[in-house]
């Protein structure tokens, strides 16, 4: 920009925020004042109080027949009506509106007259009604540690954790109660245990016996390991003749050290209150459990996972005039290998490309329907079957597209359009056993029958009953489909492979699980071999760093969020266990084979991790990541940004969309010797 | 020649022969436009499927873009920026997206350095605002284009605050959103009920219904005119529809181009513009004789929304365009109906507000 240009543009910034204000001519109009009464508010949950207003004029004269309208900034903790009637609903501060409209007839931009006044509202909490000791163990024994629940009711029912609680022991010499709830238990005998929440109390009497603990030995299920590896610690507690005592309460410990040349390594190692340790450095680590005055440690050797291995770059196929989306690698029915890529926010455009050879990928075909985004694209088991996603449709119908994709060199045909149930955009699609199951609106996901691909039918349908759910994703493997839903969590669906009866037509939840940030974004289920359990992958997507940059030169975009790893083999009990987070990077979507999850973590690149064996903790920090691809492009849509979409390992080969660069493909090089792991000695 | 049903003055038609049916005015050459106008006019339109509000500007360099404004929370979903107010006094934009997770918001942004202020969350699909210079209170309809055939609302919203204070439920696909100066009362319609909706704007409670006919699907109203009456669209039924609010009925039915879907009055209620979303073209009536004294064809496909400057000059229109094609918006001088500039800005070009006319 020349000088005087940039001039003229400061002095046209400088001069809109004034061009918008009232004229300095504009006469100055009567003020009128309103008063409510009483001025500020105090109401229980429940109470109800009627205001009353007076306008004056500006010297001080009642009007008479003045408007006022009162409204609340929170009607649902503390309503009002028009007539100034108030009820109170939840507790907290809020504030109450009282409002008279300006003149009418003054037609400025800013007309005078309105007055308004607030009204301070209070709502103490309800008191507690009642608290109670929770998870209190069968047996007590000297010298163990066990912690007491507490729960805290108040009178409109509701749980509270912001309550001041008190504890205290009848006995301090046979048991003490700590501010925690943690119990110090120091002799045999009978003790009576309080707690006080406001003016609610609870008391319990335990008793106390000797510890019949005569020795702890400790067992693990490996004494030299990887980082990662999980080791399962088991202590046993043994009475003077040699019989298991299994009801004392044991506590499990770990100190160590790193290896010596890690420096100021921080938290190295964990284990759990159930005696599962894992290590994020190299070193020796002891495990410590104690029950009472026993103790039992057992030493760890653990050395540095070394799995990294280089990526080599095979092939590319650029697409730097618009955003991709997802892709599909498969193999067409006349043996060669295929992939598709949808595009965003662009023509409605999608690609097909043969990558037989991925060190030569050709362009085969473009398929433009009426879209602005193909934001996912999936292809049937047979690979005769395509399905994408529309979004912007011109005539906001939006639906999928079958494509017929058996042999793509020959051609691409539209088998079929359909946009029944399905207007508000389609964001995810996928293909399971002769069904389409297509998300509608964000809302929920609708089953379609292709079994024949030019008739679609809708046949089924799921939707989540919260209060303002939301779907993101839907994901189907052995006949159960996992749903992504944002705060909601993941919900698994029986859709005829869940054992529950469920089929396409009659989805019969299994189960579902949720976590605080409410980022759930795509899921992707594994079973691992060497565990048997059944793990389900979730992937969040957030953007909680300011600006957005979607122009075409804009600057690269900077995502949140990890994979979140479930342990689900129990459909009624699923436990988060681990996590796989990189730093101020945001995953994106995912796919897990081989013990092997690959991850387009968006600026973070494409991302391969290890996930062997059990998995527990911060994978990340553990050195399970076997490589990293960062797909640089000074010519992409956002040049030199890598924004990896989403990934997918296909005979030998990973290929990969970049929302910025288009599709690539690379593979892992054997690995050679000692990988580097940035954060140890090299 | 269209006319509103009823007996038309042969005086009126031969006046209307003159002027109506002007397509080729919006292809006329360069060199036979009036000059541009010695004061700018600005507007900000929604760039739906780009996720951007543009400020255009109209003036003595003719018809530009401004900037562009990134809205939204998500980079890498579309959010749909749908309908866009400015505060009366001009400090300030709304605009509403569409999509959320699931329900859609209102942003609030500063005019001049278009920097993002705050933001509420109301229903499904929030589509059409309007705020009254009375009470300071934005309305907004939760379109919910795309859910259940359920009814859904109307949210009212403090802007000092950016805090829903109400929401009105009112039918299925609400939409359009206007109020009376006073800020007693607003208007919508139902789509999908096929009603005119008058809402208590103070007391949050619907005061009255109007059916407009067996499966009319309205799309549209206007603010109250000064002879207390509103301009409906029949988006299926090619119609306007004047509602006579004293007697609350329809008074009149223009038959117009295919898909009428936003309108605009001038201030001195001599001239209604509507958009014909399917006809592509836009209409110009002369509200005392009731004739659509021209349409224009617009530049690209879908016309959306229309807006007219207070001093009655001049009709901005947003046209969408499909799958690539940028968003545009078209300039017409209002009294000879002629196209007087086009210019792109992101792709679906959608709401648009008029904000400010200055000396530059």
């Amino acid at each position: 920009m020349t000088g005087m240009r940039f001039v003229w543009v400061v002095l046209v910034l400088w001069c809109i925020p004034a061009a918008a204000q009232p004229p300095a001519t504009e006469p100055p109009a009567a003020e009128l004042t309103v008063e409510v009464e009483p001025p500020a508010l105090t109401l229980d949950v429940g109470g109800t109080v009627r205001l009353a207003a007076t306008v004056r004029d500006p010297s001080g004269a009642v009007v008479e027949d003045a408007v006022v309208v009162f409204y609340s900034r929170a009607r649902r903790s503390v309503s009002v009506t028009r007539s100034g009637t108030v009820e109170a609903y939840r507790p907290g501060e809020f504030t109450l509106v009282a409002l008279v409209p300006a003149d009418p007839d003054d037609r400025s931009r800013r007309p005078a007259g309105m007055a308004r006044v607030e009204v301070p509202v209070t709502v103490p909490q309800p008191p507690v009604e009642r608290v109670r000791f929770t998870g209190i163990p069968a047996r007590f024994y000297v010298g163990t540690h066990p912690r007491l629940g507490v729960e805290v009711v108040d009178t409109s029912g509701a749980r509270r954790h912001d309550v001041d609680i008190e504890y205290s022991s009848g006995e301090p010499a046979i048991a003490e109660i700590d501010p925690y709830g943690s119990l110090l238990l120091h002799q045999p005998g009978s003790v009576t245990l309080s707690v006080a929440a406001g003016q609610a109390t609870d008391a319990i009497t335990i008793e106390v016996e000797q510890n019949p603990v005569a020795s702890l030995a400790l067992q693990a299920t490996a004494e030299t390991v990887r980082t990662g590896d999980v080791v399962v610690f088991t202590a046993v507690a043994r009475d003077a003749r040699g019989l298991p005592v299994r009801s004392v309460p044991v506590e499990f410990s770990v100190a160590g050290q790193t290896a010596p040349e890690i420096l100021a390594a921080g938290a190295a190692a964990m284990v759990t209150g159930e005696g599962r340790f894992v290590a994020e450095r190299s070193g020796t680590f002891t495990v410590v459990a104690t029950a009472g005055r026993h103790a039992a440690r057992r030493t760890v050797s653990v050395r540095r996972r070394d799995v990294g291995r280089e990526v080599e770059l095979i092939g590319r196929a650029p697409v730097r005039d618009r955003r991709t989306s997802d892709l599909w690698v498969w193999e067409g029915t006349d043996g060669r290998d295929y992939a598709i890529t949808g595009t965003w926010g662009s023509d409605g455009s999608s690609y097909i490309w043969d990558v037989t050879d991925p060190s030569d990928i050709r362009k085969l075909r473009e398929i433009q329907v009426d879209a602005r985004t193909v934001n996912d694209v999936k292809v049937s088991e047979e690979g005769d079957i395509a399905v994408i996603s529309r979004e912007g449709a011109s005539d906001r119908k939006n639906g999928i597209v079958i494509l017929g994709v058996a042999n793509p060199r020959e051609g691409v045909p539209v088998l079929a359009e359909y946009t029944e149930a399905l207007t508000g955009g389609v964001h995810n699609v996928f293909i399971s056993e002769g069904h389409v199951f297509a998300l509608s609106a964000g809302r929920r996901y609708e089953v379609i029958n292709i079994e024949d691909p030019t008739e679609p039918r809708r046949v089924g349908q799921f939707e989540i009953d919260t209060l303002g759910h939301s779907i993101h994703d839907v994901w189907v493997s052995e006949g159960v489909a996992f749903s992504s839903n944002w705060s909601d969590g993941v919900v698994a669906v029986d859709v005829g492979g869940g054992g529950r009866g469920g089929t396409p037509e009659r989805p019969v939840e299994l189960g579902r699980y949720t976590y605080p940030s409410g980022w759930n974004h795509a899921a992707f289920p594994y079973t691992s071999p060497s565990t048997g359990k059944r793990y389900l992958f979730a992937g969040d997507e957030a953007f909680p760093y300011a600006g957005l940059s979607r122009g075409r030169g804009g600057t690269p975009i900077i995502a949140a969020g990890w994979i979140h790893v479930i342990d689900w083999s129990d459909w009624e009990r699923p436990r988060e266990v681990a996590r796989y987070q990189v730093p101020e990077a945001g995953s994106h979507n995912l796919w897990v084979e081989n013990d092997t999850l690959y991850v387009g973590y968006y600026n973070g690149g494409l991302r391969v991790v290890d996930v062997s064996g059990e998995l527990l903790g911060d994978l990340y920090a553990q050195g399970r990541e076997i490589a990293r691809f960062l797909p640089f492009d000074p010519e992409a849509f956002t040049a030199n940004a890598p924004f990896v979409w989403g990934a997918q390992p296909f005979k030998g080969h990973i290929f990969f969309t970049d929302w910025n660069s288009g599709l690539w493909a690379v593979r892992l090089l054997p690995k050679t010797g000692p990988g580097r792991v940035i954060g140890e000695p090299q | 020649m269209r006319a509103a049903h009823g007996w038309v003055p042969r005086a009126v038609w031969l006046r209307a022969a003159l002027v109506v049916w002007l397509p080729a005015l919006g292809a006329l050459p360069a060199d036979a436009r009036p000059d541009p106008p010695a004061r700018s006019y600005y507007v900000y339109v929604c760039a739906e499927s780009e996720d951007e509000v543009a400020l255009v500007r109209y003036g003595p360099r003719g018809l530009e873009v401004v900037r562009r404004v990134a809205v939204g929370r998500y980079p890498a979903e579309t959010e749909g920026p749908h309908g866009i107010a400015v505060d009366p006094d001009g400090r300030h934009w709304y605009v509403s997206i569409a999509h959320g997770t699931p329900f859609g918001s209102v942003h609030k942004y500063a005019t001049g350095s278009d920097a993002w202020v705050g933001d509420v969350t109301l229903g499904m699909y929030p589509a059409t605002l309007d705020i009254a210079p009375a009470t300071r209170l934005l309305y907004a309809a939760n379109f919910d284009l795309h859910g259940p055939m359920a009814a859904s609302s109307v949210s009212a919203v403090e802007i000092d605050t950016m805090e829903e204070i109400a929401r009105v439920e009112t039918g299925v696909m609400p939409h359009g959103s206007r109020l009376s100066r006073d800020g007693m009362r607003h208007y919508s319609v139902t789509m999908m009920d096929g009603e005119l909706v008058e809402l208590d704007a103070l007391g949050f409670e619907v005061n009255r219904r109007l059916p407009l006919g067996d499966g009319v699907q309205p799309t549209w109203v206007t603010a109250p005119a000064r002879d207390g009456v509103v301009y409906v669209t029949g988006n299926n039924v090619a119609s306007v529809f004047e509602v006579d609010l004293d007697a609350w009925r329809i008074r009149r039915t223009f038959r117009t181009g295919a898909g009428p879907y936003n309108l605009a009055v001038t201030p001195d209620g001599s001239t209604l513009v509507a958009t014909y979303k399917s006809g592509d073209a836009v209409g110009f009536w002369d509200l005392a004789t009731g004739v659509e004294r021209a349409r224009v064809s617009t530049t690209r496909t879908i016309p959306h929304g229309v807006v007219v400057t207070p001093d009655g000059a001049y009709a901005f229109v947003s046209v969408e365009g499909v799958g690539d094609d940028p968003g545009t918006v078209e300039v017409y001088n209002i009294p000879t109906a002629e196209r007087l500039g086009a210019v792109d800005i992101g792709k679906q070009a959608s709401g648009i507000a008029f904000w400010t006319v200055r000396d530059e």
